[in-house]
């Protein structure tokens, strides 16, 4: 396969996991713009695992999404009385902190002869596991892409249960939600720890496939980036973010005559959508649309009931 | 059932409930009225746990739930309609009354991942008998957006079932409909009596009040003005003054 094409599905990849992240979010009313902080926290905690003590990234996969889910189900906790822009800024500002921790940390150690670690904004390299290990470029794709499918197929699993359904609920009308039994404070600690765990997943791939990370690529931009990756695709969906992450990163990004303009259109595609819609191109009323038609096609209608007249 | 005890809330200098007292007893339908403004509302989301009292006790079968969050006086087996309508409009009309079936019954009977994944098959075959019940089984599909005015109230109802209540609080159920709905209203209010399900009417459509309670507590300026059956409140002077506005002058 062609190089360019390799690496960019493999960047569709990474980052269709932190646009997820951000959908859980959106899916309980929540506007996040601190995905990112589990992105670099995923990026850096891997790395660490893998280049500083040696273990492979099997390992270094659930010892990372358990970190980032315990941090990011510690900011869960102290943010469960923000709502709206508050919550927001919380996550802006926890993410930002993050980000200037991982400037401000150095710790190295000497591995063969070579100073390994963090070294403030000169970032965390020689994350080589997939090097080491005569893994190409190709394959690491493969990984990615089956990690997305199964991650994938866990969102379609949600969204066909009840489970999903109460996320919805939560974000449709919080009040409503609660008044129907739902422990709304628990289900949202749940839901942040859990997005965590998934924008981890992004930084653990991002890390191992560019074998060098910085504080830097973990800025504000990511984190608006990975929201508006699902109000582009649309919210009715798990699909929706990857739909948003395709056509930025599939297409503004990586079709030659848009290059030079990808923010400007990206923008442009973010205000236009907002406007005409809001909650993205595959949204709930669409999606109910096309899965009524898939259904009656499926199977035939059933026959029209006599009038009940205690319906009138 | 349904205990209220010297209940008040302030909202800064603003008595909305004053010092009120009542109590619904188990299986009755229970009409709280007044005019705009007097408190009733305000008396349902404190029941409801939407916000705290300033003051008093709510002791609903035997339990205090006067700090009980919303979620805890659910479990209680109290549920509720709103005054605007509200459901979930981008969700099914099946699924409004699916996600709404966690009663402390319901949770006790199965564990917590296969409530997660969808809830057992009887709580499933239940939800057809609630959208039978409300007359909405042809919509289930529908989405609750969807719906005309009155299938969007008869689906509270039917949410509020779904939660399999002791108790549940109908605010303004009648609001908006015509003569016809608010008939098979009525006999909606007699079905849940009749499942032994005890009901507190907030209602301003008197003709409907006057018909089905059994008792009533008419409040005015967040204090009961009086209370007793529909005959006895009709021919009360206090309600009268309260309703025609000649009290205090």
């Amino acid at each position: 396969m062609d190089e360019h094409l390799v690496s960019i599905l493999t960047n569709i990849g990474g980052f269709t996991f932190i646009a997820l992240s951000a959908y859980l979010l959106l899916l309980t009313g929540e506007i996040s713009f601190g995905q990112q902080a589990f992105f670099g926290i995923g990026a850096y905690f891997s790395g660490i695992v893998t280049a500083m003590w040696g273990l492979s990234m099997w390992a270094a996969i659930p010892l990372t999404m358990l970190a980032a889910a315990f941090s990011a189900g510690l900011v869960g906790i102290i943010t469960i009385r923000l709502r709206g822009l508050y919550f927001s800024i919380a996550t802006l500002a926890f993410a930002e902190m993050v980000r200037l921790a991982l400037v401000g940390t150095t710790w190295q150690v000497k591995i063969d002869g070579e100073m390994i670690g963090p070294n403030g904004s000169e970032g965390l390299g020689n994350i080589r596991w997939a090097l080491d290990n005569n893994i190409e470029a190709n394959d690491f794709m493969w990984i990615v892409l089956i990690t997305l499918a199964i991650v994938m197929g866990l969102f379609f699993l949600m969204e066909r249960s009840r489970l999903g359904s109460i996320f919805r609920t939560i974000g449709a009308d919080r009040l409503l939600a609660e008044t129907q039994g739902i422990n709304v404070t628990a289900y949202k600690v749940a839901a942040t720890a859990l997005a965590g765990a998934i924008a981890s997943l992004g930084g653990i791939f991002y890390a191992h496939a560019q074998t060098h990370v910085y504080p830097e690529n973990f800025d504000v931009m990511l984190g608006v980036h990975s929201l508006a990756y699902g109000l582009i695709g649309g919210l009715g969906t798990a699909l929706g973010p990857l739909l948003g992450v395709i056509l930025d990163i599939g297409f503004l990004e990586a079709v030659e005559w848009v290059q030079g303009y990808r923010m400007i259109a990206f923008g442009g595609l973010v205000a236009v959508l907002l406007i005409f819609m809001p909650r993205g191109i595959l949204d709930e009323r669409r999606v109910h649309r096309l899965r009524m038609a898939f259904r009656t096609r499926k199977t035939e209608p059933p026959p029209a009931k006599t009038h009940d007249p205690a319906a009138s | 059932m349904l205990e209220i005890k010297t209940l008040s809330k302030h909202f800064g200098g603003v008595r909305a409930v004053d010092e009120l007292d009542f109590t619904v007893r188990q299986g009755e339908i229970f009409g709280l009225i007044g005019p705009n403004g007097s408190g009733k509302s305000t008396t349902v989301n404190l029941v409801t746990g939407i916000f705290p009292p300033t003051a008093g006790e709510i002791i609903f079968d035997g339990r205090d739930i006067t700090t009980a969050q919303p979620h805890v006086t659910l479990d209680a087996g109290i549920a509720r309609t709103f005054q605007n309508i509200r459901l979930f409009n981008n969700m099914t009309v099946w699924e409004n009354l699916w996600v709404a079936q966690n009663s402390a019954e319901d949770k006790k009977a199965t564990n917590l991942l296969s409530r997660w994944m969808g809830g057992s098959r009887k709580a499933k075959s239940q939800v057809e008998e609630y959208l039978e019940f409300s007359a909405l089984a042809d919509k289930r599909d529908e989405l609750a957006g969807n719906l005309a005015f009155g299938e969007q109230r008869r689906l509270e109802v039917a949410r509020a079932l779904a939660a399999k209540p002791k108790m549940v609080l109908l605010d303004e159920p009648a609001a908006g409909m015509n003569r016809e709905e608010v008939r098979a209203l009525d006999e909606r209010l007699r079905a849940l009596k009749a499942r032994g399900i005890t009901v507190l009417l907030v209602e301003h459509v008197m003709e409907l009040v006057m018909e089905v309670t059994d008792r009533i507590a008419v409040l005015n300026f967040g204090q009961k003005i009086a209370e007793g059956t529909p005959s006895e409140i009709q021919n009360n002077q206090a309600v009268k003054d309260a309703y025609l506005g000649t009290s205090g002058d």
